[in-house]
């Protein structure tokens, strides 16, 4: 290996970093250090001229490695990655010490501030000493998207991946699209009928070139990783074998009628939600119209959007159809989102009556009829008789029982509400654990219409940003085996949580796939033998950093 | 202490690129101080930290080490806070048997954009290891 030659470039930030931190004194004492061939204090080295500079000094003194100390890598983390690139320098051999945000910004006090950024720029010259290199390499990728789920959220996501050019797969594992909102009665707010919603998005769908629909099919096996999935498609007793790029998951949801919960049974006038919005498809179900009907809700789920709005929604189409008495009894009643609070105020405006409880009332059947006894809070804690025909349940919203085999299929898991778990649910909302898998609508959250129909957008054009190019840069082999040290314990590949492991039978090792690994560097803490070797942090260079201490 | 020169701990603070490092920048362009001797290392996901690490900071003659990830349910990498939080106990139970106080090393939790939590869990953390004093590992002690 050559000698290793630092260069240590010290931005003043114009005047925000030099003003509490004595830039001198460091350059001074940065000098001494072993290996650190040049410091160099720059004004506002993110401007190109500075960065012209920069450039010139690494080519000119021969720095092989870099290390500049401004800023919170967050900001200019890349473009000074560029910066070394350009001048023809590996991406990696570079460490930014923070000496802004982390310390000029929050130590007033000189010395000590001086002190710290001393020490915060000996870190980042120990690690970067033994920085190794990590090429880069750009993989060819599939432009398809398989888009499993027909409902509107699949076929939303399919019409906007066809409008940005890209061939769609859509399969469904009923034999007509539509999903759950055939059994809607009305979409209120919206002012549309769910069939002129569906009827639009249909034609869209089957109009469009772009769009392969493959009813009555579903998932049979899935191989591979990001941008070369190799998917088997099972439709009647045919099976289609198709390679994709990405896949997104419009699963949708499921409800269920939880009798531990409410402490009885269905039947004799109690139904669920679906079993009312099955009635108010085909009214020929109704035999008797309702003089009186019961809604209970907030029971198996808090502030379940889903429960609240189909609650609102039917309660609704039952005043205006049949002019029927209708209570809702709830704890409490949050709506958020475009026009519920107006739905809200319109269901009460129509004479619906909300009651809200603390403790669940008592259901009591008596001659076909219900009555419920409830504490009603906002009526000075009186206990209030009512009577009714109909009564109707909330039912828990789940995924789609089609998980439990998706999950072993796709490896990827169910969060803290039972629903998908995304990534990072404020940053990748709509992505997976597993990069190249994304989520869309209520397989993942609890959403209505209107917000289900945007997260459909939002997987489409995040799929869209990933392999619209064809082309994908990739890291190679910037987290490493050492196969004389793998002892196939497999832990690695029980801990990745991004299902980047693989085991290479040939080397008798692990083997790390690089397009799908995200680099959080689990493996390297996990393994016993100490035989992965992550290169941007390596365990020598968390060891050397400590060394400052 | 006796010699009446003031104790100033030295606080290793493992930060997880994804939440606390992150805070630790929104603490600056807050401009909330916080202690000088907390020594930030930068790490792609607190899953990363090891045992050794932790164990190597208290070697070096650090009087804490704290490790901050985000907050549990929302790891970038699903389970690395979950992982870092038994390597802690981990880390604590072998420090106790050699005599040294587990209360030295904790772990933390923080969003991004949570400047003012960072800035206060480093001045409990500071309070806290003043308290216990200079660690009996340090070098020079």
């Amino acid at each position: 290996m050559d000698e290793v030659k630092i260069g240590v470039f010290i931005c003043n930030c114009g005047d925000t970093i030099s003003k509490s931190v004595d830039l001198l004194d460091i350059r001074a004492r940065l000098e001494k250090l072993a290996d650190v061939a040049l410091v160099s204090i720059g004004h506002d080295l993110c401007s190109p001229q500075a960065q012209q500079a920069i450039r010139k000094d690494i080519i000119d003194n021969g720095i092989n490695r870099v290390v500049i100390a401004a800023c919170s890598p967050q900001l200019y983390g890349d473009a000074l990655a560029n910066l070394v690139e350009k001048a023809g320098l590996n991406r990696h051999l570079l460490s930014v010490a923070n000496i802004r945000e982390q310390c000029s910004w929050v130590h007033p006090d000189k010395d000590k501030a001086t002190k710290k950024a001393m020490v915060q720029i000996r870190m980042a010259v120990d690690k970067v000493r033994l920085q190794d290199v990590v090429e880069q390499a750009e993989v060819e990728v599939y432009k398809d998207v398989l888009v499993i789920g027909g409902g509107i959220v699949g076929m939303e996501v399919a019409i906007e991946l066809s409008n940005l050019n890209l061939r769609t797969t859509l399969i469904e594992k009923e034999a007509n699209l539509g999903g759950r909102l055939k059994q809607f009665a009305a979409l209120y707010p919206l002012q549309v009928t769910p069939e002129e919603m569906l009827t639009s998005r249909l034609k869209q769908v089957t109009g469009s070139e772009n769009i392969d629909v493959l009813t009555s099919a579903g998932l049979k096996d899935l191989s591979g990783e990001v941008g070369n999935f190799t998917a088997k498609i099972r439709k009647g007793n045919k099976e289609i074998s198709r390679n994709f790029g990405a896949i997104i998951l419009a699963t949708g949801y499921e409800t269920l009628f939880l009798d531990k919960v409410y402490g009885f049974e269905l039947g004799n006038n109690i139904i669920t939600q679906s079993q009312l919005e099955g009635m108010l498809k085909s009214p020929g179900e109704i035999k008797k119209i309702p003089q009186s009907v019961g809604f209970v809700f907030d029971i198996c789920d808090e502030h379940s959007r889903i429960s609240t709005l189909s609650t609102l929604r039917n309660a609704l189409v039952i005043k205006e159809r049949f002019g029927s008495e209708v209570y809702v009894l709830c704890r409490n009643l949050q709506v958020d989102g475009a026009g519920l609070e107006k739905l809200y105020q319109d269901v009460r405006n129509k004479g619906v009556i909300f009651f809200k409880f603390e403790r669940f009332p008592k259901i009591l059947r008596e001659n076909g009829k219900i009555n419920i006894q409830v504490e009603d809070l906002s009526m000075a804690r009186e206990q209030v008789m009512l009577s009714c025909n109909l009564l109707v349940v909330e039912e828990k919203v789940v995924p789609h029982q089609d998980f439990a085999t998706l999950e072993s299929m796709l490896n990827i898991g169910l969060g803290p509400r039972d629903f998908y778990q995304e990534d990072n649910v404020h940053l990748y909302p709509t992505s997976s654990t597993k990069s190249g898998i994304f989520f869309a609508g209520n397989c993942h959250q609890d959403l209505d219409l209107g917000r289900a129909l945007t997260d459909a957008s939002n997987a489409a054009s995040e799929a869209y940003q990933l392999i619209s190019s064809g082309k994908m840069r990739v890291e190679v082999e910037r987290v490493v085996v050492d196969p004389d040290k793998c002892a196939l314990c497999l832990t690695c590949l029980r801990f990745c949580p991004h299902d980047a492991i693989r085991i290479d039978y040939e080397k008798k090792a692990a083997h790390i796939l690089d397009l799908a690994c995200q680099g959080c560097g689990i493996c390297a803490a996990v393994c016993p033998a100490k035989a992965i070797k992550f290169k941007d942090w390596s365990d020598d260079q968390i060891l050397a950093e400590l060394e400052v201490v | 202490m006796t010699t009446g020169v003031e104790f100033l701990p030295c606080i290793v603070a493992f930060c997880c690129v994804h939440s606390a490092y992150q805070a630790a920048d929104a603490a600056g362009r807050m401009r909330i101080p916080y202690p000088e001797n907390i020594i930030v290392v930068h790490i792609p996901c607190a899953g990363r930290v090891d045992t050794l690490h932790i164990l190597r900071a208290f070697e070096n003659g650090a009087d804490g080490v704290v490790i901050l990830a985000c907050h549990e349910g929302a790891c970038h990498h699903i389970l690395g806070n979950i992982m870092a939080k038994e390597r802690v106990e981990r880390a604590n139970a072998l420090l106790r048997e050699i005599g040294v106080d587990g209360r030295r090393v904790e772990m933390q939790t923080c969003a991004p954009n949570d400047g003012s939590r960072f800035a206060r869990v480093c001045h409990e953390l500071e309070e806290k290891i003043k308290e216990l004093g200079p660690s009996p590992l340090r070098k020079h002690a």
